[in-house]
């Protein structure tokens, strides 16, 4: 007699008919845990959080000019002018920066503010371009039109503009905000807020262009012939099936958050002053290219590492979690 | 192994196709904007005077700007890069040497009490033009083009971007005969000697222009100057990328190069590099740490010129805008002497190049004040002003206060990097003494608004405005902006008295130096002005701020002016 | 199809008109031109005056909007301040092709934006079609060689390409390949510019100038299309009937230049589709380092300045390329797949 017990598409699964077929998920956890690169990405960004979280334990030292001992952020943020640009030495071990200040200390105060405009601004890229998109693939008609019409607006204005209006609009218009025992200037909720808002554009385009072909796949048609509400479709059958465009571009755009960070420090527009971020130390670097290394090298490093494995992972999710991608042709 | 072979082998025989395409449209492209290079100049006849041969030139000598010039009719445009291009193809009626002394170009010599120039009660100076000075087309140069120059100035059918002090002080410019001009004032202008006839138009080409189209606003003259007089012509001008000046043969001193040519690069590190590699011979608007590194890597000498500018604070006093400690001139002495900034200009300056300062005139000579002394740095003396004001620590934050108003000061300045920094090791010094600071920057074009583009200076959003200015007048002293009735105000929105410094003694002194001729007079006027600054403490000197340029030794003979940097061009040589 | 080509454009117009309204709007964010215009001393406070009563900036906002898009000629307007209006305005509006004078070079905008156009075109076209081709290229190679040497390889390098902010790799290349090679005596590149003087405006100049911006614009952009790519293609290897064709007992060749790769462009041509347009925008961050003449540069420099001409210029230009380009990617993409509707 032939063993008739349903055989799972899923190249994993056994024909043993006695263990169970495994959930998408519990598949999606095991390809994820088989994919190199992918684990090696996460590791980095743990590594990464750890370090920006808890290496400020090693910040700390006597600053001269005000005779004092100093720790943490205090002691990030102590100018030295007599011993401006020196390269790494046990007292800095990554070196001073223009002003005399610690760079390794900088790089951990820097990251925090980095990624959290990273995370910050990919959420709202992420949100915006989402909503939009399945919305106007949906229920077209007008407003399909008004909607891509205003995507479209927004795509026609070049994001430098965008980014200059916005900063000058929202500039100041923000309170320094307390965030985690760091007391945060507003300029850092406007780069979210002009970053997100000036890259939702193109996940609104791509997740209506799927959108639009997914909705006249049979499973679609099926659901509405059994009368599911239109957010129900939308939610349980639309969007997970575009997550594979979301995934990628919600990870491409955390690393696209820090990357614009660094680009809109070089014009200026970024976080003024003091506050160190990643983007305006390897903008404070730029004229020192040969001169002094490691001005750019540690806080680059960073940048790089972050963004490497930001992508990394990205890539090992869209992998494991897509139901239809196979390891060979 | 064969089909991926295949694929990428049809990819790359696809790519090198494409390629070739597109580098042969991408030869045929630039064709069209390629001009003709302008022929040297030998189209102009040999002269009949007897001379010694045509004059042959040899060698381009390339300079970087950062910036592009916005037009080159001087009546449009007060730009820095405008302005010094004068030199080579529209010259002044007088130059200013790396001494800043004058030198007679057009004129014979330099009006004077002595030679008659100017009148005993100063109300007229008389111009003896050359009379051999002709336009880069042969028609020579007349007095008529000076009385020209001043009818454009002052016609209502143009928008110059400034008519003074033609408007103000000027009433009226003839020209007797080819070789004199008559200049009346309605009251003697101190000043003239910087201010008066730094270019001059050519009445024969604009005339015309001006006839025709009832303005010189949109004359093709503005951007395309190909009548000028000097050792230069200019012969090219591509937007956004250079600007080529030839060789002007018939100029009385005919330079020995052949060709100028300007590149715009607007980025700081790129210059650097074109300097280093020796893609440019000259530098412009450096920076300090830029000195050793282009000194080491490229075969260089940098240069200082004393360009008049100075980098310092100015106080806001204006009591319906400023923190109320800033009313006190106690407090701002201790602000003064709370800051160490010998030890900044030490350590992120080149102290032989950027000393610190004390007055607004430092860097115009003889205008200074050679008897003041910078505020030293005393925090203990400033910590005893702040005790005895009444501003006290009382609630033991870090930062001292005083009726419940913590002495938290607005200090602004723009973006550059430098500030910044500076901006930074201040409020560190400033917290020694208990004095807080919030630092803002700006973006250059929000700096300088005005008060009704909510420009923060205009609009006294600050204690403290740091930034690089020099006298209007300069080379001469001759400046404005602290005058009583011209605070910046609702009603007066385009008032030019940022501080809100209000001083009648200060109004009368700056009123006398406009109009007192007699040098050594207007000179003691100025060491009083600064006196009456100094002990106000509106006004904290922090360096002298020379231009720094670069200069590749291949190119000789140069001396450049902090005035006009040009003004020897026509001496340079090329190895 | 035609209906509704012509739907857009009909659709595409009162889209200008908003977005007109939008961009000068915004463009009051900006400040003072007339601030700008002294250079190192800001200009005095009367001149100040005049010269926004003569450049029409003294106006309400609505008023400046409507002389830009419809003219003055027929009205007159006050240029001695005397109060009464006087002389005729001469200004004719973008709607009858006057797209006005630069504040600060008194130039005609059409002039400036075509003086600059051509440099741009030249660095962009030429840049794209490398980064189109080689990211196809990489990009279909890795995914048919998933997790391979060739894959890892590229995408590590990708990766470090992709994380390099722009300024800094510019720089960097400036650097080693200008000004290091030559010290060390190995043929170099020029640094700047778009030619060297005292060789002229020759192709071969020109393409040795080219090399590096070139690079600089490649290597970012061609690392992250080839990871769209290789995602795409990975996605569309997936799916049913690519599996169908393979168990036909097609050739893989066929499979992929006939069925996923048609289908993995799809995507590839939304994102190229939107870039071309903004190609006329320049590279302002490379354009700015290498000195290369461009709209990019245009557009930074006068933004600066508060040029409110040139500006609503510029981004009117990319505007109508945009919608332009939008239509026409919508319409390639209703052909390529029969799928959609375009309803």
């Amino acid at each position: 007699m032939e063993d008739l017990t349903p055989v799972s598409l899923f190249e994993d699964s056994t024909s043993n008919s006695s263990t169970p077929p495994l959930s998408p998920m519990a598949l999606g956890v095991r390809r994820f845990r088989k994919h190199r690169m992918a684990m090696f990405g996460f590791a980095l960004l743990v590594l990464l959080v750890l370090y920006i979280s808890f290496a400020s334990i090693f910040s700390r030292g006597y600053c001269a000019p005000i005779k004092q001992d100093l720790t943490g952020e205090a002691w990030a943020n102590c100018n030295d002018t007599s011993l401006k640009l020196q390269p790494p030495s046990a007292d800095h071990i990554f070196g001073t920066d223009v002003i005399g200040r610690d760079i390794f200390a900088r790089t951990i105060y820097g990251g925090q503010i980095s990624l959290l405009i990273g995370i910050s601004a990919a959420i709202v890229e992420v949100v915006l371009g989402a909503l939009i998109g399945v919305l106007a693939a949906y229920y077209g008609g007008w407003v399909d039109s008004l909607l891509m019409r205003f995507t479209e607006a927004m795509l026609t204005i070049p994001s430098l503009f965008l980014l200059i209006i916005g900063a000058r609009f929202f500039g100041g218009s923000f309170p320094d905000i307390n965030l985690f025992g760091r007391e945060l200037t507003g300029g850092v909720i406007v780069i979210i807020l002009i970053i997100g808002a000036t890259s939702w554009m193109y996940l609104a385009r791509i997740v209506r262009a799927n959108v639009l072909s997914l909705r006249e796949r049979d499973y679609v048609s099926a659901a509405r012939a059994l009368g599911s509400s239109d957010r129900r479709i939308i939610l349980a059958h639309l969007l997970p099936n575009t997550t594979a465009p979301l995934i990628v571009s919600a990870t491409l755009g955390v690393a696209n958050a820090i990357l614009s960070e660094a680009y809109v420090s070089f014009l200026g527009l970024g976080v003024q002053g003091a506050t160190a971020t990643w983007g305006n130390m390897l903008d404070g670097a730029y004229q020192y290219l040969e001169t002094a290394p490691w001005l750019w090298f540690f806080p680059g490093t960073f940048i790089l590492l972050t963004v490497l494995g930001i992508n990394f992972l990205g890539d090992g999710l869209r992998d494991a979690l897509d139901p239809y991608s196979t390891k060979h042709l | 192994m064969k089909r991926n072979l295949n694929i990428l082998l049809s990819l790359f025989v696809l790519a090198s196709m494409v390629l070739a395409a597109c580098g042969g449209a991408a030869a045929t492209e630039p064709a069209a904007a390629t001009e003709p290079a302008a022929p040297a100049a030998t189209d102009a006849p040999a002269p009949v005077v007897t001379e010694p041969p045509a004059p042959t030139f040899s060698g381009t000598v390339t300079i970087t700007f950062v910036q592009e010039p916005d037009n080159l009719n001087p009546m449009y445009t007060d730009m820095y890069f405008s302005s010094i291009l004068r030199e080579f193809y529209l010259k002044p009626a007088w130059s200013f040497d790396e001494k800043a002394t004058p030198i007679p170009v057009l004129v014979t010599e330099i009006p004077s009490v002595d030679n008659g120039g100017i009148s005993a009660d100063g109300k007229t100076i008389t111009l003896k033009l050359r009379d051999d000075v002709t336009w880069s087309d042969g028609e020579p140069l007349t007095a008529d083009d000076f009385v020209f120059t001043y009818n454009m100035i002052v016609s209502e059918k143009n928008v110059p971007l400034s008519r003074y002090p033609y408007e103000d002080y000027v009433t009226s410019v003839e020209a007797p005969d080819a070789t004199t001009v008559v200049v009346t004032f309605s009251e003697p202008f101190a000043a003239w000697l910087t201010r008066l006839f730094a270019w001059v138009l050519p009445a024969h080409i604009l005339q015309p222009v001006f006839d025709a189209e009832g303005t010189l606003d949109t004359a093709e003259w503005n951007r395309n100057p190909t009548v000028g007089v000097g050792p230069f012509v200019l012969s090219e001008w591509e937007t956004g990328s250079h600007l080529a000046f030839q060789a002007n043969p018939t100029w009385i001193l005919p330079p020995k190069i052949e060709q100028v040519f300007v590149r715009i690069v607007p980025d700081d590190a790129a210059q650097e590099a074109a300097i280093i590699a020796g893609d440019t011979d000259f530098g412009v608007f450096l920076s300090s740490d830029q000195i050793e590194k282009l000194e080491a890597g490229g075969d260089v000498k940098v240069v200082a010129l004393a360009s008049g500018y100075n980098e310092a604070w100015f106080l806001n006093v204006n009591p319906e805008t400023a923190h109320p400690a800033m009313l006190d001139v106690n407090v701002r002495k201790a602000i003064a002497l709370a800051t160490d900034r010998f030890t900044i200009v030490k350590d992120l300056l080149v102290e032989d190049i950027n000393p610190v300062n004390v007055n607004f005139w430092d860097t115009t000579p003889p205008f200074n004040n050679a008897d003041l002394q910078p505020y030293p740095y005393d925090p203990e003396q400033a910590k005893a002003l702040l005790d005895a004001a009444g501003w006290v620590d009382s609630n033991g934050d870090g930062t001292r206060d005083k009726d419940g108003v913590e002495l938290k000061l607005r200090y602004i300045t723009n973006q550059r990097e430098l500030r910044t920094n500076v901006q930074a090791v201040v409020q560190q010094q400033w917290s020694q003494v208990g004095i807080g600071a919030e630092l803002v920057n700006y973006s250059s074009d929000v700096f300088w608004n005005g008060y009704n583009d909510g420009g923060p200076q205009a609009q006294g959003l600050y204690d403290i405005a740091e930034y690089s200015s020099v006298p209007g007048g300069f080379p001469d002293g001759d400046s404005s902006g602290w005058a009583c009735n011209d605070i910046a105000s609702a009603d007066n929105p385009d008032g030019a008295n940022w501080q809100g410094y209000c001083n009648p003694t200060m109004d009368e002194l700056f009123a006398k130096q406009a109009t007192t001729l007699d040098p050594a007079a207007r000179l003691d006027i100025f060491m009083e002005i600064q006196q009456v600054m100094y002990d106000d403490v509106i006004y904290v000197g922090i360096w002298k701020d020379p231009d720094l340029w670069s200069i590749n030794s291949r190119v000789e003979n140069v001396k450049l002016s902090g005035v006009q940097p040009f003004w020897n061009a026509h001496e340079w040589t090329v190895k | 199809m035609s209906t509704y080509i012509l739907r857009r454009l009909a659709q595409a117009i009162p889209q200008l008109f908003i977005i007109s309204i939008i961009l000068f709007a915004l463009m009051q964010a900006f400040g003072d031109p007339i601030a700008t215009l002294g250079g190192r001393t800001p200009p005095r406070p009367e001149d100040k005056e005049r010269l926004r009563r003569q450049l029409g900036l003294d106006q309400p906002v609505y008023m400046q909007y409507i002389t830009w898009l419809v003219g003055n000629d027929w009205q007159k307007i006050d240029m001695d301040g005397d109060g009464t209006p006087e002389t005729p305005g001469k200004r004719l509006g973008i709607m009858r092709g006057d797209w006005g004078n630069s504040l600060v070079t008194r130039q005609s905008v059409l002039k400036m934006i075509g003086d600059r156009l051509p440099n741009t075109l030249l660095l962009m076209l030429t840049a794209e079609v490398i980064i189109i081709i080689i990211s196809l290229a990489l990009g279909l190679y890795s995914a048919l060689r998933p997790y391979s040497l060739f894959d890892n390889l590229v995408t590590g390098l990708s990766f470090v390409g992709y994380s390099m902010p722009v300024f800094w790799l510019a720089l960097m290349l400036m650097y080693i390949f200008a000004v290091n090679f030559r010290r060390w005596g190995l043929p170099y590149l020029p640094t700047v510019g778009m030619f060297d003087p005292a060789v002229g405006k020759t192709p071969a100049e020109l393409i040795k100038h080219m090399i590096l911006p070139l690079t600089t614009l490649a290597v970012i952009s061609i690392a992250g299309y080839s990871r769209f790519v290789r995602s795409s293609v990975m996605e569309v290897l997936g799916q049913d009937y690519v599996r169908t064709a393979r168990a036909k007992g097609l050739r893989a060749n066929y499979v992929v230049f006939r069925h996923a790769l048609p289908n993995a462009a799809l995507p590839f041509i939304t994102i190229i589709g939107l870039d071309i347009p903004f190609l006329m925008a320049g590279a302002v961050v490379t354009e700015r380092i290498f000195a290369w003449p461009g709209m990019g540069r245009l557009f930074i420099d006068h933004t600066e300045r508060a040029d409110f001409p040139v500006l609503m210029g510029i981004l009117m230009l990319i505007s109508i390329a945009v919608v332009v380009f939008q239509i026409i990617t919508d319409v390639i993409y209703s052909l390529v797949d029969p799928r959609i509707r375009l309803s």
